[in-house]
């Protein structure tokens, strides 16, 4: 191999470690992330997944009374996919991942249509 | 002189190089020694040889048990990508609790219910973290509430403020300005 060959080959490695090194995944959190908005005057449409991007099917995904009371049971569908729930009382959604992956949004919270 | 003399004379830029090469690659070399002290800091932080976190909050009554708590980070809550701001903390469960517990939450605010009580502590529980979302709207004289799951089924929750949990946070909660 002559000498110019073996110097753009290199110059080549070393161009692909940079760019390996700066398109590298990074690691990502993955908190849990849910968000509702109200579609007309008694229905909400609420979207969960993770801020990795990735969705939450089959997550479980309830509307409850402020006593407690489970209004509207449900899981998410493939991805970040949305699930519509009729507004009754007072009420909170709750995406539950699992102990300690909850993100509730109280009803206050969700914009109106 | 000539013509070839000319075409071959070396640029500005290659004889600059050739004359400081070895003076810029030992710059090189110097370069990441000042970032050691940051370095040797963090690991030690990572470790625990410098204790909890970098601000110890102190000993926090939990119904029967107790933990030690401090903040990973003396520092206003991290961006943590479309989750918005999170903010870490780190706890110890007293000696004789440790069997006795099963899981410890936080919370910004009084849980509505087990299924709603935080975020989880995960780790060791003689060294346990988490990071807690704070939303832009928490107010300032919101409180952080601990929940602890007994094996037994028990469950306990004590109070502190977050200005006592962390400064930080409060001074970061300012600065942001009154959300709705």
């Amino acid at each position: 191999m002559t000498l110019a060959r073996r110097f753009s080959r290199l110059r080549l490695s070393s161009l692909m470690l940079v760019l390996c090194a700066g398109f590298s995944a990074s690691a990502l959190a993955h908190n849990p992330m849910c968000e509702c908005k109200a579609i007309d005057a008694e229905q909400i449409k609420c979207t969960g997944g993770f801020s990795d991007g990735s969705g939450a099917p089959g997550v479980t995904l309830d509307v409850i009374g402020y006593d407690e009371t489970i209004l509207v049971p449900g899981k998410l569908g493939a991805g970040f996919l949305e699930r519509q729930g009729r507004i009754g009382a007072e009420f909170y959604v709750l995406f539950d991942a699992g102990p300690g992956h909850v993100v509730e949004i109280d009803q206050a919270d969700i914009e109106a249509p | 002189m000539s013509q070839s003399n000319v075409a071959n004379r070396p640029s500005r830029l290659s004889l600059f190089w050739h004359k400081w090469r070895f003076h810029i690659n030992v710059l090189l070399l110097l370069i990441p020694l000042g970032f050691m002290p940051r370095y040797f800091a963090d690991q030690s932080l990572f470790r625990g040889d410098t204790g909890l976190g970098e601000r110890e909050v102190g000993e926090v009554q939990v119904g029967p048990w107790s933990l030690r708590m401090a903040e990973f980070r003396d520092e206003a809550p991290r961006p943590a990508g479309p989750a918005g701001h999170m903010k870490s903390f780190n706890v110890a469960l007293c000696d004789a609790c440790i069997d006795q517990v099963k899981a410890t939450y936080l919370r910004i605010g009084k849980p509505r219910s087990l299924r709603a009580a935080g975020v989880i502590f995960f780790g060791t529980p003689y060294r346990m973290g988490t990071q807690l979302p704070i939303p832009e709207k928490t107010r300032t004289d919101a409180e952080l509430w601990i929940t602890m799951e007994g094996w037994d089924g028990s469950m306990h929750q004590a109070s502190i403020p977050l200005s006592q949990a962390s400064p930080a946070t409060i001074a970061w909660l300012n600065k942001q300005g009154a959300k709705p």
